[in-house]
This record gives C-alpha cells, sequence and structure tokens, in this order.
C-alpha cells in the first residue's frame, strides 16, 4: 500500500456561469469571436472559481474534517474527489477504491424492487455482480428491509430508502469514504449504526472525509480538519486547533447586534426598548470568556415610556448557525412596570454555565405575555465563549453538559 | 479505443445492471410488455405493404413485399430506437451524472443491450416469417454477425456524439426525430437498393446503413454475399464516426456533471 491515500496538487475549479441552457450564450461568442477578428480584447467570459489553489494530502486511516460556510467550497471537492468533475487545473490521486455517502440511494430506480435495486445500486458504485450477491443479506440486515425487498421501492417510505441507500454504499468496503451529512439520517439506532460502520471503517485504516455543518460530528470523528474559505484553503491541521479558529471567525462575523431592534419594524409604539445587555462574571467585571462551571451574569438596562400591564423578559441560547438550543424567561408578574422608567436593570445570573466548549450567541427580548407581542427584541445581544473540556460521547450533536454525578450502587 | 474496449470489460456487470433497469423499468406497468418489441417494426410493416407495395408498387427485387420491409425494419427498428434512447441517455441519468462517478459510456452500452433484447424478440417474428414464405436460409445468413457488429459500432459512434451534444443542447432532442425519419428514406428499408440510380448510387453509399440494411436482405432472404465494395466504404465511414464519437464523448463526460 502506498502511504498516501490522498493527494491533492493545486487544485482549482472553474465555472463559467450559463445563461439557460447554453454554456455560453450565442450573442456572447459572437461578440466574443468578432472582438478576436478586430484584434480587441475579447470580453471575459463570466465565470467564478468555485476552488482555488488546494492541495492537502491524506494518509491511510486519517479522517479528515471539512468545514466552511456555505458556498466555500466544500461540495465541489467533493465533487472532484469523486470524479464527478474534473479539476480545472491541478491534480490529484487517490490510491483504493473510493466510496461516497454523498448521494446515498442516487441511483434507485423507483420502479425496480429492493432487491433489484441493491445490485443496481451496487454495480453503478464499483461492486461486482458477485460482491453485491455475497454482501446481499448483510445489506439487507443493515438496512432492516428484509420483508419489503421484493416491494418497488417507490412504495417505501423515505427513511426505508435512505436506509438502503446507506446500507448499499456502507459495504462497498471503500478504501476512502466521502461523507456528506449523512448522520442526520434515520431514527438514533440507524444512526448509531452508521457511526458504528464509520469506527470500523477507521479502524480498518481506510481514509475517510467528513462534511458536517454540525461541529460536534467534525471533532468527535476528525483526526484533521481543513477549513475551506471562499474556495481556498483558510487553515488545515489538528482538529480542536482549526475548529476553534472557524468558530471564532465565524462568530466574529456575526456582530453582536447593537442597532438592530426588530421590534421597531412590528410596532410603532414600543413602550418598553432594551436599551443595554452586559455579561459580567462571577465578580461583576465584563467578560466575554468562562469555563464551564463559571457563574455568569447578564445585566438588562431597560427603559419604559409608561406602565406596561404585562412584562416578561427572555434570554435565548442560540449555537453559531442561529438553531435556538435554549432559554429562560421572568416567571409572569415578577417585573412589574407600573409607571415610566428611566433606567432599569435586570439581573440573570447562569450558576453554573453548563455549556460544553464552544461559541454561543444570546439574543434578548421582551414580550406581551397575553399577545406575544415583542416590545424589542436584540438579536445576538452577546457572545459568549465556553472554553473548557468537549464532551465526551458517541451522541453527534449536543451543547449541554449536564450537573450530574454517577454513584456506584452495587 | 483500447481504453474503450477496457472500460466496457471492467465495468460489465454495470452495463448489465443499467440495461437491466432499462428494459425493466421500460415495461414495468405495461398491458403488453415486450410484446411491444414486436410490435412496433410489425405495424410499419404493415403500413409499408399498403402504402409501398400495394399503393405505389415499389418493387421488391421478387421478394415478397412483407418480408421485404420486415427485413429491413427489424434492424433499423433497432438502428433508430438505440440512437433514440443513447441520444438521450445522459440527460435522462441527470441525476445520476450529477451525483456519482461512474463511466458514462456504461449508459451509452446499455442502451444498446436493451436494443438487442427488443432485436432479438422482434427477429422470432422475422423468423416465423420466413418459415411462412418458405424461404431457407443459406450459409450466406453468418453475415448478420459482422453486419450485425457494423451497425452497433456506427450506432455507438453515433450516439456517442449525439449524447455528447444532448448533454450541451438540447435542440438535439428535437431535431434528431427527425433526422431519423429522413435517415430512414435515404436507407433502402422500403424500396430496394436497385432502384438507385447509377449516378446517385455512389453519394448514397455515403450512408453507412444503406450497405447495412442491403446486405443484411442479401444475405438472410437472397442467399448471396452482401455487396462487397458498398460495405467497405460503410466500415470507412463507421470508423470515422466511431472515433469522432468516442473522442467528443471523452473529452465533453468530463463536464458532464457541471453542464447537465
Amino acid at each position: 500500500m502506498s502511504d498516501t491515500a490522498i493527494q491533492l496538487t493545486g487544485v482549482s475549479k472553474r465555472y463559467r456561469l450559463r445563461h439557460g441552457w447554453y454554456v455560453s450564450s450565442i450573442k456572447d461568442e459572437v461578440e466574443r469571436l468578432t472582438a478576436r477578428l478586430l484584434g480587441r480584447p475579447a470580453p471575459p467570459r463570466e465565470e467564478f472559481w468555485a476552488l482555488r489553489d488546494i492541495t492537502f494530502s491524506l494518509e491511510p486511516g486519517e479522517v479528515l474534517g471539512l468545514i466552511g460556510m456555505n458556498g466555500a467550497g466544500k461540495s465541489t471537492l467533493l465533487k472532484i474527489l469523486s470524479k464527478v468533475t474534473v479539476p480545472t487545473t491541478g491534480t490529484f490521486e487517490t490510491h483504493g477504491r473510493l466510496g461516497s455517502l454523498i448521494e446515498i440511494g442516487a441511483g434507485f430506480h423507483p420502479d425496480l424492487t429492493g432487491r433489484e435495486n441493491i445490485f443496481l445500486n451496487g454495480s453503478i458504485m464499483g461492486m461486482t455482480r458477485h460482491e453485491v450477491q455475497r454482501k446481499f443479506d448483510q445489506i439487507v440486515a443493515f438496512a432492516e428491509v428484509e420483508r419489503f425487498i421484493d416491494t418497488p421501492i417507490k412504495f417505501y417510505s423515505s427513511g426505508m430508502q435512505m436506509r438502503l441507500g446507506f446500507a448499499v454504499a456502507a459495504h462497498t468496503d471503500p478504501d476512502v469514504l466521502l461523507v456528506d451529512e449523512i448522520l442526520a439520517v434515520g431514527d438514533a439506532s440507524f444512526q448509531a449504526k452508521c457511526l458504528n460502520k464509520l469506527a470500523e471503517l477507521k479502524s480498518r485504516n481506510k481514509t475517510i472525509i467528513l462534511v458536517s455543518h454540525h461541529l460536534a460530528n467534525i471533532t468527535d470523528h476528525s483526526t484533521k480538519v481543513l477549513w475551506l474559505d471562499r474556495g481556498t484553503v483558510r487553515m488545515v491541521g489538528e482538529t480542536d486547533a482549526v475548529v476553534d479558529a472557524y468558530l471564532e471567525h465565524v462568530s466574529r462575523d456575526m456582530k453582536v447586534d447593537d442597532s438592530q431592534h426588530e421590534a421597531r419594524d412590528v410596532s410603532g409604539d414600543r413602550p418598553i426598548s432594551i436599551a443595554d445587555v452586559t455579561l459580567l462574571d462571577g465578580e461583576e467585571n465584563p467578560q466575554g470568556r468562562f469555563d464551564r462551571g463559571e457563574k455568569a451574569h447578564i445585566d438588562i438596562t431597560y427603559t419604559a415610556t409608561h406602565a406596561v400591564p404585562g412584562v416578561v423578559f427572555g434570554v435565548s441560547f442560540h449555537d453559531i448557525h442561529g438553531w435556538e438550543i435554549g432559554g429562560v424567561i421572568t416567571d409572569p408578574d415578577s417585573v412589574k412596570v407600573t409607571a415610566a422608567v428611566d433606567r432599569a436593570v435586570l439581573r440573570l445570573t447562569l450558576d453554573p454555565l453548563f455549556f460544553v466548549k464552544g461559541i454561543y450567541m444570546l439574543n434578548v427580548y421582551v414580550v406581551d405575555p397575553a399577545t406575544r407581542r415583542y416590545y424589542d427584541l436584540r438579536r445576538r445581544a452577546l457572545r459568549l465563549v465556553l472554553d473548557g473540556h468537549r464532551a465526551v460521547s458517541n451522541e453527534t450533536t449536543g451543547y449541554v453538559y449536564y450537573p450530574h454525578q454517577w454513584e456506584q450502587l452495587k | 479505443m483500447r481504453e474503450v474496449v477496457l472500460n466496457i470489460y471492467r465495468h460489465w456487470d454495470l452495463i448489465r445492471s443499467f440495461a437491466r433497469r432499462d428494459i425493466k423499468a421500460r415495461y414495468k406497468q405495461t398491458a403488453l410488455g415486450i410484446a411491444w418489441s414486436v410490435l412496433q417494426p410489425l405495424s410499419m410493416m404493415v403500413v409499408f405493404t399498403l402504402v409501398f407495395s400495394i399503393f405505389a408498387r415499389v418493387p421488391s427485387d421478387g421478394i415478397p413485399y412483407p418480408v421485404f420491409a420486415y427485413s429491413a425494419l427489424v434492424f433499423w427498428t433497432f438502428f433508430s430506437n438505440t440512437i433514440g434512447g443513447g441520444t438521450s441517455a445522459m440527460v435522462s441519468n441527470a441525476v445520476l451524472i450529477r451525483k456519482i462517478y461512474f463511466p458514462r459510456e456504461t449508459l451509452l452500452i446499455a442502451v444498446m443491450m436493451a436494443g438487442l433484447l427488443d432485436l432479438s424478440v422482434a427477429s422470432l417474428l422475422f423468423l416465423g416469417m420466413l418459415a411462412y414464405y418458405k424461404i431457407g436460409l443459406t450459409l450466406t445468413a453468418l453475415w448478420v454477425v459482422p453486419l450485425l457488429l457494423l451497425q452497433i459500432a456506427l450506432t455507438f459512434g453515433v450516439i456517442s456524439l449525439t449524447a455528447a451534444i444532448h448533454v450541451n443542447y438540447r435542440d438535439m432532442g428535437h431535431g434528431l426525430p427527425l433526422v431519423l425519419q429522413l435517415w430512414m428514406f435515404a436507407t433502402p428499408v422500403a424500396y430496394p437498393m436497385s432502384v438507385i440510380p447509377a449516378w446517385l448510387r455512389p453519394y448514397y453509399l455515403l450512408n453507412p446503413m444503406a450497405a447495412i440494411i442491403d446486405g443484411y436482405r442479401s444475405a438472410i432472404i437472397v442467399g448471396t454475399t452482401p455487396d462487397l465494395p458498398a460495405l467497405g466504404v460503410s466500415v470507412i465511414v463507421t470508423l470515422v464516426v466511431l472515433s469522432l464519437g468516442l473522442t467528443v464523448f471523452k473529452r465533453a463526460a468530463q463536464t458532464f456533471a457541471d453542464v447537465i
């Protein structure tokens, strides 16, 4: 076996922007041609580079996590690696059979039965008929579709189709496996199966390239991470270092929102508004970085123009993609606004902070509990950085390290 | 060329799977199923017999017109169906091409394989007709094998070209039925080669299908060796088309996923 599994050298990919069905419109081509004939510089074709000068290599047994914002070129890179498309410049080599869990089940034909589709999909993925025959029972058992194996798959549920697709792909016995967001497929028990399959491939010294928006997936499984930024390699190296840098970058890009009072668009009358929000540590010093288990205060400064009957304040926690992962609100009637308020401060204490290592964004809002109308909402009012250890678990997602005790009872 | 042959050998299982899929999917939820592969040339034969033989009195070199027409139609149907299917093979598998790598020419070969099945079913009726008209096969019928191989090579060349063009310009899908219809009338399907005036013959033979279709007829029905000089031209044209087709296809296939 060669000592590199994948080697990319200066790989770039250019796409021409197309007009309708045509690679370039006839009009453009005529203009280019006449310009050339007249010796003038031809107007450039509209084009963009999805990838520029990508160089990296992987050894057998390595698991590369591929991260980056939407449009960074992750999909294009996977397409090049899986040979679906060729790079415009540069070279790459892979050693051994390449498997892909990118588009599982893409080769299925709805009118064919599960059995027929296993053979079809198996051979599309590069297995011989004999090989599929040998692994047939394993595939069917893995997909849990025994009872429906001779039913056309157009009658399968989408979950069953996914499972069947994954099962075939997972049994191609690849030396290099490309995985894109598959861990979001299926129920918990099927996910566990998928993870075990990945772990098995890893232990057999196979090379895996993993793409996921869930950074927890990346940190759990990767031995190395590559961060793509607008088509170029921004950083490549040790998992934690790259993921931390990426998180830092992404959350800084999402600037803490000082100005945007969304309620203004919703209602003209704003009896209560949030003037200021600050994050303090246990000693009441402004702080944005915490260790897990520390205490944090959030001081919300607000004003009111007149008395308001019902007021509820809330703080919600979000991951860097904006997914809400939890929140707290004040009890009804605990905050009373019986007259105009010039400047009042409400304190929320979080003790202990039990988020796992990562970056979190906090929204702060105040609503009318009767109508649910926002009086004021400040999106991404605060940025909370948690240090310390990541949770050690097989779960693919998760944000909370729950305070707990273990006891050996017997 | 060597690479193509090697790829066919290497991906034989995949080609078979595609062909199997094409055949199965084509006749699923049809009442008549595989009988359609006979019905198409059969109905054409009936129409041709009425129009060309009974109405227009087109000569058929002394061969009963129905079997004269069917001997050509059975092979022409294979030709025109595989060209239709082959041309759109990339586009109708767009999902696959956009997402998974496999040698794209396997789809073309699968279309031809599926067509061969239809051809063999339609040939059963042909054999029945030969028996009915008491036409005995002689050893010259063995010419069918090289003729069929030549036809397949030509088909492969044509669909490599048209499929690659079709991915970029869907005009292909609109123009092709028209071209195939004209092509059929430029081929001795409904009439014998003997009606072509001598001055036109050299140009006429530039259509590689002319000598092939005429060859089948000579070999199977008349019991004579096909017109070898005419066939020689056909071989040369076929080789040109094939190498052009494969070159274009190979180049174009690299960007199918980006364009399709």
